[in-house]
């Protein structure tokens, strides 16, 4: 195989990356991470512990701390950012004049996933920067030893990255996956990783923090005498008191260790460049009816009756032209009217188009088992399930116009405020429906508190959707952010409890109230951004 | 009356797409006609309120619309070059969504879609999804939503583009028809989009507006001023580079070429009459001469 066009596609397709909002949004998220993971002397979280101690603040506690924070969080956000490199060469059409280069399918795959892995190690880079900037920040140890600090990052989060970067290329070239379905399955996969990894048995070592833990065991043995086997905690904790620091100077790299990390690599090559065996190409007959129609600016001539069934690619209908002399132009005169409810109406067409029978068999058998259940389960795990089951649906709020370019053709049109309530509205409508099973019970009951807290979700969940859709242009964040949210609500988070799920003596615990004023002020926002969006891109 | 003020548009990064364009625009068809990166594009957004200009003044019936946009909003069928739709929307369901979003009263926007689904030949599709249409057929779809609310001012840039030929003849004529009462403005860079319906051509490059007047003047400005050649296929690149070539023929007796010069470029040219492409070469050469030297506008 030729390796010469490797570099180039590889730099072509990491600075289109990385031009983009999301991995913006992503590197912010991760600065603001490497902030977290190492908290002020008196903060009462955690990211990394030792049971209640917590080592002091040099090169390599801090590194650990760090790098493991971020992998944790770039191998889930970081997915996000980095998928849809094959989809956007199909969208854009670049894929079909690479498909006619001698680049070879492995090579095309292989820049994917190098691209896609400068991305995430870039993030990481400046993760690893911020590990530095906290340590001199808290400065209880202001003696640098890069190389303690950087150790963790390139061999405990890197290998993670790599395989990452990995699925995204493969989850792309498998049909099942590119969407939405792919998205959600990635975030139970990464939790997967993220908790399972924490284990000394993992495969491979997992995220490879049984070296670096069982060192701090033994320091911590040392600095106290005895009793040093504390329970390693990994993961954004509320602690009682501020953690105790002991001395922890980093770990050895044994051989077996590097090796199994090295591994990981390989593994995640193999994984990237495993799609050349069915890969299409961007071969339009082996595309999927669903994706979405573009009018580009110079198209193929219509596909009139020269296009009969014979035509290669997707069935296109002929039609008949009808004579040049059977023209009439409109007689109809215009006049204007109310229009908010069919604004709606096409907004909820838009918003649920495409959504496949089985989708709604599911739905309805949720609300069904919402009538049938009894009374706290009701809350405690149907609402929780309605309200994640269109997470797919609800992430197109915001971005639909962009993702499906049509930006262009309604910028010339009025009622641009109208147009974007009608679709909050539509978001509104969605969440309300799939949540009526609830709403009903708990109005029976005369559960006011539940009630109001529905509230809260039927609002506060499209409210993030827009406001995310509008400023990050993707779907994606949304499904980022509330998988998370959602996660922490069904694990009684009650901080985060948006619907009011987690109860204590049948009420709910969440902070209600805040949920309508985010939903308002997200909303706000949403439109705010709108807003300058279009004068800035006027 | 539209009334173009010398209008700017500056792009971040410096790129002036459109530097100081002033015209004036009434019922009628104005064909623009330009290169690529003339800047006809950016002015066509800027016309149907999609872009604010960096500076100038654009007005409606003494509406200054770059201060009020919705004032012309309802009143405006814009088709851009590159546009797309919701795709799993039928047509007659998009058209529904935008009549609304123009604010048209239910059974108007009920009557007037039937209709222009008709116009522009959709009625046996209306049932599928817009993502099984071909090109040209979403094409004629964004013809139909630009007519939705009867537009008194009609903006449509390319949009023969992936229309079959007859197609092609079919909306030409729809835009001519619409222009008898209207304000219609024609962006192409294919000149025979506008050769037979344009009354009134303007040519920009370069983000300025190089010449306008109706068809017949643009080509008297090269009258005696076109010849057409037989030449030695050996000698093309030498009369390329002196002529500006409008058309080469390749024939079993040579190369035919048709020159645009001041002067027979050879002994035995023939004299012939301009034609449009001739103009619209003369008017672009000729701008591109008198920026790099003063050499005769036909002349490279």
């Amino acid at each position: 195989m030729n390796l010469s066009a490797l570099p180039g596609l590889t730099a072509g397709d990491f600075k289109d990356r990385v031009r983009r909002p999301v991995y913006l949004v992503v590197l912010l998220a991760a600065v603001g991470l490497g902030y977290l993971a190492v908290p002020p002397a008196d903060g009462r979280w955690v990211i990394l512990a030792l049971g209640e101690y917590r080592g002091t603040y040099n090169s390599a506690y801090v590194g650990v701390a760090t790098a493991l924070a971020g992998a944790l969080w770039l191998t889930l956000g970081g997915f996000y950012v980095v998928r849809k490199g094959i989809a956007r060469d199909e969208e854009t059409r670049v894929g079909q004049i690479l498909a006619a280069t001698p680049v070879r399918t492995a090579l095309f795959l292989a820049s994917k996933f190098l691209s896609s892995f400068l991305a995430l190690a870039s993030m990481l880079g400046v993760l690893a920067a911020t590990a530095l900037a906290m340590q001199l920040v808290r400065g209880e140890d202001r003696g640098i030893d890069l190389v303690a600090l950087l150790k963790p990052f390139l061999v405990m989060a890197l290998p993670l990255l790599a395989l990452t970067a990995a699925a995204a290329v493969l989850f792309e070239t498998v049909p099942v996956l590119r969407g939405g379905v792919g998205n959600v399955i990635w975030f139970f996969v990464a939790l997967v990783v993220g908790i399972g990894g924490q284990s000394s048995s993992a495969p491979l070592g997992g995220l490879g923090v049984g070296r670096a833990t069982d060192s701090m065991r033994a320091a911590l043995t040392e600095e106290l005498g005895k009793g040093g086997d504390r329970a390693f905690s990994l993961g954004l904790t509320q602690v009682a008191e501020p953690l105790t620091p002991f001395r922890w100077d980093g770990f050895e790299l044994g051989g077996g260790f590097l090796a199994s990390r090295l591994l990981i690599v390989v593994i995640a090559v193999a994984l990237a460049l495993l799609p050349a065996l069915w890969f299409g190409r961007f071969d339009p007959s082996r595309a999927r009816r669903g994706d979405a129609a573009r009018v580009p600016a110079e198209d193929e001539a219509d596909a009139g009756s020269l296009a009969g069934a014979d035509a290669p690619g997707p069935a296109v209908p002929v039609y008949r032209p009808a004579p040049t002399a059977a023209l009439t132009l409109p007689k109809t005169a215009t006049e204007s009217g109310g229009t908010f409810g069919r604004l709606l109406a096409g907004e909820v067409r838009i918003l649920v188009g495409g959504v496949s029978p089985w989708w709604w068999v599911v739905a309805a058998a949720l609300t069904v088992t919402g009538f049938a259940v009894p009374g706290d389960l009701v809350t405690g795990l149907v609402l929780p399930a309605v309200w994640i089951w269109p997470v797919l649906i609800w992430s197109r709020l915001g971005s639909q116009q962009v993702e499906h370019g049509m930006e262009g053709l309604l910028g010339a049109y009025p009622a641009v405020r109208r147009r974007l309530l009608a679709e909050w509205g539509s978001g509104v409508v969605l969440t309300a429906v799939l949540g009526v099973a609830p709403l009903i019970r708990m109005a029976l009951a005369a559960d006011v508190p539940g009630l109001a807290a529905w509230l809260a979700g039927v609002l506060f969940i499209p409210s993030l959707a827009m406001l995310l859709g509008v400023v990050c242009r993707t779907h994606r964040v949304f499904q980022a952010v509330y998988l998370p949210i959602w996660y922490l609500v069904v694990n009684k988070v009650a901080a985060v409890d948006f619907m009011g799920a987690v109860r204590d003596a049948g009420a709910p615990t969440g902070p209600t109230p805040l949920f309508y004023a985010a939903a308002l002020l997200m909303l706000g926002a949403a439109f705010l951004a709108a807003e300058t969006r279009r004068n800035l891109s006027a | 009356m539209l009334e173009l003020i010398d209008i700017t548009k500056v792009y971040k990064g410096g790129k002036r797409a459109v530097d100081g364009l002033s015209m004036t625009l009434g019922h009628g068809m104005v064909g623009l006609l330009g290169p690529n990166g003339a800047g006809k594009s950016s002015l066509m957004r800027i016309i149907s309120t999609v872009t604010r200009p960096t500076s100038g003044t654009l007005r409606y019936e003494g509406t200054d619309l770059t201060a009020d946009p919705n004032a012309i909003r309802r009143h405006l069928g814009y088709l851009p070059q590159d546009f797309g739709v919701y795709p799993h929307l039928t047509s007659r369901e998009f058209l529904a969504y935008l009549a609304a979003a123009k604010g048209l009263s239910a059974r108007s926007a009920k009557a007037r879609i039937e209709e222009l689904l008709e116009l522009v030949n959709l009625t046996e599709a209306v049932k599928r999804p817009l993502r099984a249409y071909s090109g040209g057929m979403l094409r004629r779809v964004g013809i139909a939503q630009a007519l939705l609310g009867d537009p008194r001012v009609i903006v449509v840039d390319e949009p023969t583009a992936g229309l079959d030929p007859e197609e092609r003849v079919r909306f030409r004529n729809l835009l001519s028809d619409l222009s008898a009462d209207r304000v219609v403005m024609l962006s192409t860079h294919i000149v025979s989009d506008v050769e037979s319906v344009a009354s009134d051509i303007a040519v920009m490059a370069g983000g300025r507006l190089l010449r306008r007047g109706a068809p017949e003047e643009l080509m008297g400005d090269l009258k005696g001023r076109v010849w057409e050649i037989l030449v030695d296929p050996s000698t093309v690149s030498a009369v390329q580079s002196h002529y500006v070539v409008s058309r080469m023929i390749r024939t079993s007796a040579g190369v035919r070429l048709r020159v645009l010069s001041a002067q027979p470029p050879v002994g035995d040219a023939t004299q012939v009459a301009p034609d449009l492409e001739d103009a619209y070469l003369g008017v672009i050469r000729g701008a591109a001469d008198r920026r790099s030297d003063d050499r005769p506008a036909v002349r490279r």
